[in-house]
């Protein structure tokens, strides 16, 4: 029987040898784990998002059929409104094209438009992102950019066999270069603030002396296209205050990010049609 | 190894569970984590090795649906199971009462620790103490209230698969 103080020690010594055994396990093995346990839970996650979907069908099935003619109604006008829409960008596209052939210019980038529910959603103090029910078996690839009606989600974070992980923009990891609407300059903008009940914020810094905005007073930001990876123009948020950072050189402020970014339930992955 | 496996599906189910609740939850901003219900019992009640394994087990599947280093769940698991092994024996383990308070105690800690650890990411780290104690107070009321019923889910499920006595539970 060993003595009691060793018994006693016995939990820490365990501990000692999972950190050293931890230390010592390759990056490859670690790689491998978490692929296979991210891999174990996917269906159950992706079943709950089906029978979510499901109880949403049952929840629309109990609607009379007054307010389904109704809403069919309103869907008939909004599908003419936007198949006007879709026969001016195609006019639009052609312009552009013809213009980038006579100039010589380099095309825009393309981009595949992939739709995809929600399957779960993470809003944390520590992170904010999104996991999605298609992944590589639908070709996203990682970086891609994700948008919805209200502008950028975020960007794809992990690809896996089917699913795949979007970090939000309000998230702190996410940085990406925005412009005010109708300006040249570009702003660095950093996710980030996310107090509880309020919607989600971000900060923008080396705004350029002559910008201004205030909660009265606000200006859209908008991505700039710089970097290649998310098209410019998209919609980023609002920026409510610029002030004088401690430099003087330039101004830092917030930006209010859409509200329903954390309560999303489908979203558009923009999957690059030439890769670099 | 059964007492393991049954222990790690348990852990599973609570992990299902809790992702669905902050699932609903995103709207509102509040996150719940339980780190401290996923090493309580099994540091209480199972032998060291089984119960170890079950728990680091728990914790290589929080690491890997988190954007979080991978390994951090782990060995705070791993950390936190060792601390409360250690002291099970002052401690009245069989009571339900008791082993909630382990379990609060562990989680106050561990989402301490998760905190200092992650905040430095942030743009503005001493903004976000706000969001972050109060996701700490809702996460120990929630805690409070299922760790009885896991507790007994853990306890029942052991029992029926027959790798523990009905007294022990």
């Amino acid at each position: 029987m060993p003595p009691k103080r060793l018994d006693q020690a016995r939990p820490f010594l365990t501990l000692i040898v999972v950190i050293l055994g931890w230390l010592i396990v390759p990056v490859v093995m670690k790689t491998f784990a978490r692929a296979s346990f991210f891999e174990l839970q996917a269906p159950i996650t992706v079943a709950a998002s089906y029978a979510r979907d499901l109880q949403d069908y049952w929840t629309l099935r109990l609607h009379s059929n007054d307010e389904l003619i109704e809403a069919g109604r309103d869907l008939a006008r909004l599908n003419a409104t936007y198949e006007e829409s879709v026969q001016q960008n195609a006019n639009l596209e052609a312009e552009i094209s013809r213009l980038e052939d006579l100039l010589k210019l380099p095309p825009y980038a393309n981009y595949r438009s992939e739709y995809a529910r929600v399957v779960r959603r993470d809003f944390s103090g520590w992170w904010q992102r999104l996991v999605i029910r298609k992944g590589k078996n639908y070709g996203i690839t990682v970086g891609a950019p994700v948008i919805f009606s209200g502008g950028v989600v975020g960007r794809v974070s992990e690809v896996h066999a089917y699913t795949a992980e979007i970090e939000l923009i309000s998230s702190p990891g996410v940085r990406l270069a925005g412009v005010i609407e109708g300006e040249t300059q570009p702003i660095s903008f950093q996710g980030g603030i996310n107090t509880t009940f309020d919607p989600p914020k971000g900060v923008i810094e080396f705004v350029p002396l002559n910008v201004f905005a205030s909660a009265t007073m606000p200006k859209k930001l908008v991505t700039s296209g710089l970097g290649g990876v998310f098209p410019p123009g998209l919609s980023l948020g609002t920026v409510t205050k610029v002030e004088p950072s401690a430099d003087g050189l330039f101004k830092s402020g917030e930006v209010q990010l859409d509200p329903r970014l954390s309560s999303l339930t489908e979203v558009t992955v923009l999957v690059p049609l030439n890769p670099e | 190894m059964r007492r393991t496996f049954f222990t790690f599906l348990t852990l599973l189910v609570l992990w299902v569970v809790v992702v669905q609740v902050n699932h609903a939850l995103a709207g509102t901003h509040v996150y719940l984590f339980v780190g401290g219900l996923f090493v309580a019992y099994a540091a209480l009640q199972l032998p060291l090795r089984d119960g170890l394994a079950a728990v680091l087990l728990a914790g290589l599947l929080c690491d890997a649906n988190v954007p979080v280093p991978f390994g951090l769940h782990t060995l705070l698991f791993a950390a936190a199971y060792a601390v409360i092994s250690n002291l099970r024996d002052h401690v009245p383990r069989d009571e339900t009462v008791a082993r909630v308070i382990v379990a609060l105690l562990a989680n106050l800690a561990m989402f301490l620790v998760f905190s200092f650890a992650l905040i430095g990411r942030g743009p503005v780290p001493a903004a976000v103490w706000p969001r972050l104690i109060f996701d700490l107070v809702c996460s120990q009321v929630f805690l409070a209230l299922v760790a009885p019923w896991f507790f007994a889910l853990q306890a029942r499920t052991l029992v029926l698969a027959r790798v523990e006595r009905d007294t022990l539970a």
